[in-house]
Parts: C-alpha cells; structure tokens; sequence
C-alpha cells in the first residue's frame, strides 16, 4: 500500500499516529491523517490548505471540538462518581496521567487505522490515478479525505468552511507550484 | 455534585443518560487496562485475573494477551 506514497505522504501518516496519540484517541482516524497531512507546513495539502486560510492549528481546534471517547467529568458526576477522586486515586497506584491513555492503546507501540482511515488511503490511490500520478502525495490524500462524506477528516474540512471543488483547485495549484520550484 | 446534576441523571432525558453510560465504559475500560497490565507484572496468571474479572481465561487473554505477556 504505502510503496507508492512520497516520501512526504509517508511522514504524514506516521504524523497521524502522533497526532491521533496527543487527542487521546485509540485509534487513527480520518481526521488524524488530515492533521498527519497538515503537519509539515511544506507539504502540498499544507499549501493547499494555506492558500485557503486554513492552518494545521486551527484543524486540531476544529477536530477536538468532533464528538470522540471520552470520560465525561458532568456525565460521571450525573450518576455521582466524581471523577476528580477517581483520578487522584488512580494516579497514587500508576502514575500521573494513568487515566488519560484510553485503554485501547496501553501497551501498544502502534495505533490501528479505523476503518475510515484504511478508506481514505484506498481512495488516495484512485485519487492519484484520476490524476494521472503513479505516486500518492497529501494533495491526493485530502482529496481522499474530503471525498468519504460523514468521516472525521471530512467533517473537520467541512467544519473549516472548504468544499471539495475548492480544495481540489488549492491542490492543484500547490502542485503547479512545485513544478514550478 | 449540584442539585441539577442529581436531577439530570435520575431524569428523563436521554442525553444525559446515555453520557454517563458512554463515560462509564470508557471508565471501567481504562481502570480494567491499568489493573491487568499491574497483575502481569506482579506475576499474576491470566487464569487468576480472568476469575476476579469474571470472564474466561481465552477472553481475557485475547484482550490483553498481546500487550501485556
């Protein structure tokens, strides 16, 4: 699968487990391959994104605020468990911050793609060949993600005010740019 | 805990009470990886900690089996 990915493409996904990793999450979603893509300001869906007023900053905002696994301190209190209590007392037996880390990923070196993600980068080949590309950059990595309506990364780019016809012409800008340099 | 917490959760609406049941599992799913990953290193079997979690050795060893040897 990632053979045909730049060498750009490749770091953002390693990103995405990173990114997904900061946001608590147990696995990596659309979401965090959209941020994984944004992550290097050089890279074509950074440009693109760029030219569209849209920065790597402002996704993590914007994807925090995406309904995720979470505890919920109002929820706990509402059947009267005090989650504040419940940390101290955790965190005297194994460590600061044992409950932050959802337990799908403890002891794990590697976070799993959902199912969504696995999409996304099957739909960043296609969309490579749409372009008449053998290699897969972030450009086409976006055009994934903003392709597969409902998911995470679509719904971040959606949330950021960025239609597919409008990405796919800051992407295809960002790559004349490169052909340029 | 304020009185419109009490209310809320003893309350009809929905919401609020599929909230705390989300948060809950998530809860008891992060306090079950911390007291599993503890009772390896002490030296605990998986058959040990399958009967206080009331599961099957095979369950909970595919659980964690791989994480926590």
């Amino acid at each position: 699968m990632f053979e045909r990915f730049t060498k750009d493409a490749r770091s953002s996904v390693v990103q995405a487990q990173d990114e997904a990793r900061r946001l608590g999450a147990d696995r990596i979603d659309s979401a965090h391959l959209l941020l994984g893509a944004v992550s290097d300001p050089a890279s074509v869906a950074a440009r693109a994104l760029a030219t569209l007023g849209v920065d790597h900053d402002g996704l993590v905002t914007t994807v925090r605020a995406l309904p995720h696994r979470s505890l919920d301190a109002d929820a706990l209190a509402g059947v009267g468990i005090d989650l504040e209590s419940v940390r101290a007392q955790v965190e005297a037996t194994f460590g600061p911050g044992a409950l932050d880390e959802p337990a799908e990923t403890r002891g794990r070196k590697h976070l799993p793609f959902d199912k969504d993600a696995k999409k996304a980068l099957q739909v960043a080949l296609r969309e490579a060949i749409r372009f008449s590309s053998n290699r897969i950059d972030t450009g086409h990595l976006l055009l994934a993600l903003a392709r597969l309506d409902g998911t995470p990364g679509q719904r971040a780019l959606e949330a950021a005010g960025h239609g597919r016809d409008e990405l796919e012409r800051a992407v295809v800008a960002a790559w004349a740019d490169t052909t340029a340099a | 805990m304020s009185d419109d917490l009490m209310t809320a959760a003893a309350g009809d609406d929905p919401r609020e009470g599929l909230l705390a049941v989300h948060s809950l599992r998530e809860l008891a799913d992060r306090l079950e990886a911390l007291h599993v990953e503890r009772a390896r290193r002490l030296g605990w079997s998986w058959e040990q900690i399958a009967t206080v979690l009331g599961v099957s050795r095979q369950a909970v060893h595919k659980k964690f089996g791989k994480r926590f040897r």
